[in-house]
């Protein structure tokens, strides 16, 4: 009786070997080409990046419709932003005399630079229309319930610091739009009772918008609400993981 | 001794049915990457077709008119045309962002979460709230601005002439009424009490003295009336009818509401306001640059 002899290894199962199986791709992955169970879960459970995520999630939690992906689009957006926002700084300084005209030259001198002013302002009006429409998801799912009370607070906190950094974002091209709806904004701030004159001041470090307004605001939009908004992002996102992933019928 | 921990029901996340689930890889991360992709590639071709705006280099004595706040803020620049300040700038928008970061413990039912409209009546209280708050919304623009008014007027022959010149919109509350000469100056503190010296607008400090009625219906009492009484209204009628039975549905009509009006508000003030704030159709938007007081 002829037993049943193991294929030969073909030439793509050699080169998918010496892919994937070697000592060098292990250093990095830990696990081989995530192509088995046992590889896909491993691999999003020991990635840094992955580990956002279970490693299993319930089916109807991928249906598209569920979410739409809508909040991980909004993270999507920020990191978007973070990339288009680098490459901007690189060409731009904050002065009242220079910004305009360095706007203009990314505009027209750098390889590539209207393109990513372009790709950089339409990412923020996607990511507030982005961030509203999540927070409406998360609403009409009820999403919000116990125990995912306080998740819903510091989305709200969120909602608000997406608003400031495209505020802030909003002056730093120093033309005639910048100004004058920075003038409006932070006029309205300055109408609150009592504390409104000196939290206007204060935003713009002076009576009117100026160079200490521009540094004021570009400082806040590179760095200080960036990571404002990442520690909040991290404190949501991890809460999601605690609270047992997306909120599920009883 | 011990502090006695009160022991109270705490929601915990469901057991986990393994039966039902899928592996986020690549189940999921096939989807995240696939939104993302189509993500950048639209958001690439709107930018290959449409460049960001760029005006002129900004300059402080150029005003031009309209002056518009952007695009997101232009539902509270279109609420500052109809109220007081400080009341349609900063405490409507904050006193709204606690209400709803409260939702959550004011309806702590566990019914419902995890689908979309996963409570009886949802649906039709989204739908009706919102009909309401747009159609109520623009009502309230329209005879604020003198449109509905005019209107009368102009296609019905109906014109209340002086004796209702008071109702043409809130502020002939203020101005065609004959207001006693007191009704200006109501004392409400026995001092003259004086918050903060300084001010950009250089009128100096806060004074807490007097009460001016008519403005202070005008530009106060009836907005706020406005504001909490008609959401308030709207779920009173809805609870009478028996669609509104728990406090999710109360924070249906609320949340939707709040969506409504505010998408109605964002609208209008970018589409709908002309020079000088006026209410104008949205192909006669024309933005004027011009030194005020100057012409062009």
């Amino acid at each position: 009786m002829a037993v049943e002899q193991p294929a030969r290894p073909t030439l793509a199962d050699k080169i998918y070997d010496k892919l994937f199986h070697n000592y060098i791709w292990k250093s990095i992955f830990r696990t081989g080409y995530p192509n088995t169970p046992r590889n896909q879960m491993l691999i999003v459970a020991t990635n840094v990046f992955l580990h956002l995520h279970p490693t299993r999630i319930h089916r109807t939690h991928v249906k598209i419709t569920h979410t739409y992906c809508l909040g991980g689009l909004s993270f999507f957006m920020f990191l978007g932003l973070t990339v288009t926002g680098i490459l901007l700084m690189f060409y731009y300084v904050p002065s009242v005399d220079r910004a305009y005209l360095d706007i203009q030259n990314i505009q027209t001198n750098v390889q590539f630079g209207q393109l990513m002013r372009n790709m950089h302002r339409w990412m923020a009006h996607a990511m507030v229309i982005l961030v509203f429409l999540h927070m409406m998801r998360v609403f009409y799912t009820g999403a919000y319930k116990p125990p995912r009370e306080f998740n819903w607070v510091v989305g709200v906190i969120l909602l608000v610091l997406t608003f400031l950094l495209s505020f802030t974002g909003y002056l730093l091209p120093w033309d005639q739009l910048a100004f004058w709806a920075i003038t409006v904004g932070t006029n309205i701030a300055g109408s609150a009772p009592i504390l409104g004159p000196k939290t206007r001041f204060w935003l713009l470090g002076g009576f009117e918008v100026g160079q200490e307004s521009l540094i004021r605001f570009y400082t806040l939009h590179v760095i200080g609400l960036p990571l404002l908004a990442a520690i909040f992002m991290a404190v949501h996102f991890w809460r999601i993981r605690r609270d047992g992933g997306l909120a599920r019928p009883l | 001794m011990a502090t006695a921990v009160v022991a109270r029901p705490v929601a915990r996340p469901q057991p986990r049915a393994r039966d039902e689930e899928v592996l986020v890889w690549p189940d999921l991360v096939f989807i995240e990457f696939i939104s993302a992709l189509v993500f950048t590639l639209a958001l690439f071709a709107l930018s290959l077709l449409v460049n960001a705006p760029l005006l002129d280099q900004a300059n402080a004595d150029v005003t031009p008119n309209p002056s518009k706040a952007p695009w997101y803020l232009l539902n509270l620049q279109e609420l500052l045309l109809h109220m007081q300040p400080a009341l349609a700038g900063v405490i409507v928008p904050t006193v709204w962002l606690v209400i709803m970061a409260a939702f959550p413990y004011f309806d702590q039912d566990n019914e419902g979460q995890g689908v979309w409209f996963g409570t009886e009546n949802s649906v039709r209280l989204t739908v009706v709230s919102a009909i309401v708050a747009v159609v109520g919304t623009w009502l309230l623009i329209l005879w604020d601005t003198g449109k509905i008014a005019m209107a009368m007027n102009d296609w019905f022959g109906i014109s209340g002439g002086r004796t209702f010149a008071f109702l043409e919109n809130v502020r002939a509350l203020q101005s065609q009424l004959p207001w006693p000469e007191w009704s200006h100056r109501i004392p409400y503190l026995w001092f003259d009490l004086k918050i903060l010296d300084e001010g950009y607008t250089g009128l100096g400090a806060t004074s807490f003295h007097y009460l001016d009625l008519p403005g202070f219906l005008v530009e106060q009492a009836i907005p706020i009336a406005a504001m909490v009484g008609l959401p308030s209204l709207l779920i009173y009628a809805l609870w009478k009818i028996g669609w509104v039975n728990t406090r999710r549905d109360a924070i249906i009509v609320l949340f939707t509401g709040f969506v409504a009006v505010f998408g109605v508000l964002t609208v209008t003030g970018t589409a709908f306001r002309g020079a000088g704030q006026e209410l104008v159709w949205p192909w006669q938007l024309d933005v004027q640059e011009g030194i005020p007081g100057e012409g062009h």
